[in-house]
């Protein structure tokens, strides 16, 4: 594998520099898929322990974080995403308890929407969507991704659109 | 001037100046571009919305460094491979077609006592799709981890002048096509393919070694397997294909001699029950492939779920299975007939391909 070059147990020299450089973003990645920081930073802690035993090229290690953390926080959600559901729902039930916050209570469930929504869409479009989101520039995630600038806006445009018809249907279902 | 994708819009909102000059003189001037646009703002406000977090808050930097070198540092991180597994590994996915092809050849056949020689343990009969995200169909075990894969013969499928050529380099009957579809016309590009055979050595100390790399426990190997080979050979084959208006060809009419695989030294059933065991192959796709087993002669063909969809057909009285794509822009229906497969495939729909193949000469 092109990824797991380095010696076992052998960690590359500029992992403490580039963890330092992308950590927050790496992060941010996960998290847009995730909806929890703390979730988001154990997907952090993986992407960079693989990273710190590959030998992806420093020149490329951006983009592949950002890539990695994407992949990694929707498989979390594909895997995840039964047991999270149930507990969102026990929470909005307590929520609902302590009453006047019916806003919180859409937003936590527009959110769980969103999320079940992302797990859905095909791969690729979950991944652009997420780091486009995220600010990574098109040019950029046409890089790591192998795709034209132009397909990265049609990928996104199609992502969101099937985001927004899953909660306008949620919506309507209320 | 033709409107500007939806692509183009979109990007328009993010970062107009990689836009032609052009396109955006156009959009402010077109009352429809104007409207695509407006719904293009809406949905990517309301994404954004949903998708808004509160990891822009700072991070504790040195504490997240502190985390990671205490994992780094101690045993190997089992939760890694996750994350090794979906990044982008080119590598990886270099030949996932021969990998995929050769795990699910290996886990259909059904061979049954040790031969010191190469024994026939698999022949294809029928085709059967099995369903597989396409995230599982890079998630398959990279057999090259796990010992020696050595292809030959895979050289570049060539084309050649017509039918007689393409016949005499394969041994095959050329397949015509007594009618061709309204908008396929002229004569066909014939390429063909020699025969292609891989050959899997199963090597316990490397299996052993990619699996502690990636934090997993590899199950004991069983006595007898370390060294073992497992041989699939395809091919040869021919395609004559019509070319269409857009990149993918109008209609395309594929024969090969279908697959057959060949083990030595194990019982084939301890090949399959152990590469079954294996860490990475998803437990409903590994469940799907243990059916497969009863005689030996259903080739399962890995079809990625989320891209494809499958029917069951006939053609000429042989169980044929149809493939088409979500979005309807291809067809094709693939079927085996006396150890050969044979496909036909185009930016056609379902009815169409089938009636072609039935149709063959």
């Amino acid at each position: 594998m092109a990824v797991s070059g380095s010696a076992r147990g052998a960690v590359r020299a500029d992992l403490d520099e580039i963890f330092r450089r992308d950590y927050q973003r790496v992060v941010a990645v996960a998290a847009r898929v995730l909806g929890s920081r703390d979730h988001a930073e154990d997907v952090a802690q993986e992407v960079f322990l693989s990273f710190g035993r590959s030998s992806v090229p420093a020149g490329e290690a951006r983009g592949w974080l950002s890539v990695a953390a994407a992949h990694t926080a929707l498989n979390l959600l594909r895997s995840g995403r039964r047991r999270a559901s149930r507990e969102e729902t026990a929470a909005t039930a307590d929520d609902a308890v302590v009453s006047d916050v019916a806003e919180a209570v859409i937003t936590l469930e527009e959110r769980s929407v969103v999320r079940a929504a992302l797990a859905r869409l095909p791969r690729k479009q979950a991944v652009v969507l997420v780091l486009r989101h995220s600010g990574v520039s098109y040019a950029e995630v046409a890089a790591v991704l192998d795709l034209s600038p132009g397909s990265v806006g049609t990928t996104v445009r199609r992502a969101e659109s099937a985001l927004r018809k899953e909660l306008n249907r949620h919506a309507s279902s209320n | 001037m033709r409107h500007p994708t939806e692509g183009v819009l979109r990007r328009l909102l993010d970062e107009p100046a990689g836009v032609a000059d052009s396109d955006r003189q156009h959009v402010a001037d077109c009352p429809v571009c104007l409207d695509g646009l407006a719904a293009s703002r809406d949905d990517a406000a309301l994404v954004g919305a949903a998708l808004a977090t509160d990891a822009g808050a700072r991070v504790d930097l040195d504490a997240a460094w502190r985390r990671l070198s205490t994992a780094a540092g101690g045993t190997a991180p089992g939760r890694a491979a996750a994350a090794r597994r979906a990044g982008p590994s080119r590598a990886f996915l270099r030949r996932p077609g021969v990998a995929a092809l050769a795990v699910a050849v290996v886990l259909a056949g059904a061979g049954t006592a040790a031969a010191n020689d190469w024994l026939q343990i698999f022949r294809t009969e029928q085709i059967t799709p099995v369903s597989i995200s396409a995230a599982d169909f890079i998630a398959l075990p990279d057999l090259s981890a796990y010992g020696d894969i050595v292809v030959t013969g895979d050289d570049e499928p060539h084309e050649v002048p017509d039918a007689a050529a393409a016949a005499a380099e394969t041994g095959l009957d050329v397949p015509e096509v007594s009618t061709l579809p309204q908008g396929v016309s002229g004569e066909p590009v014939y390429q063909v393919g020699g025969e292609v055979s891989a050959t899997f050595t199963f090597s316990a100390e490397r299996a052993a070694q990619a699996a502690a790399e990636a934090g997993e426990r590899l199950p004991p190997p069983p006595p007898g397997l370390d060294g073992g080979q497992v041989r699939l050979n395809a091919g040869p084959g021919m395609a004559l294909m019509w070319s269409g208006a857009a990149d993918i060809p109008a209609l395309v009419v594929a024969r090969a001699v279908a697959p057959t695989a060949f083990s030595t030294g194990v019982p084939f059933e301890t090949v399959r029950d152990y590469l079954l065991s294996l860490p990475g192959l998803p437990d409903d796709v590994a469940e799907q492939l243990r059916t497969f087993t009863a005689d030996g002669s259903t080739l399962p063909l890995p079809v990625p779920a989320d891209e494809v969809t499958t029917s069951p057909a006939q053609v000429n009285g042989e169980p044929a299975t149809v493939l088409v794509t979500r979005d309807r822009t291809v067809a094709a229906v693939v079927w085996v007939e006396d150890g050969v497969v044979t496909a036909v495939a185009g930016a056609l729909d379902a009815d169409e391909v089938l009636s072609i193949a039935g149709d063959l000469r």
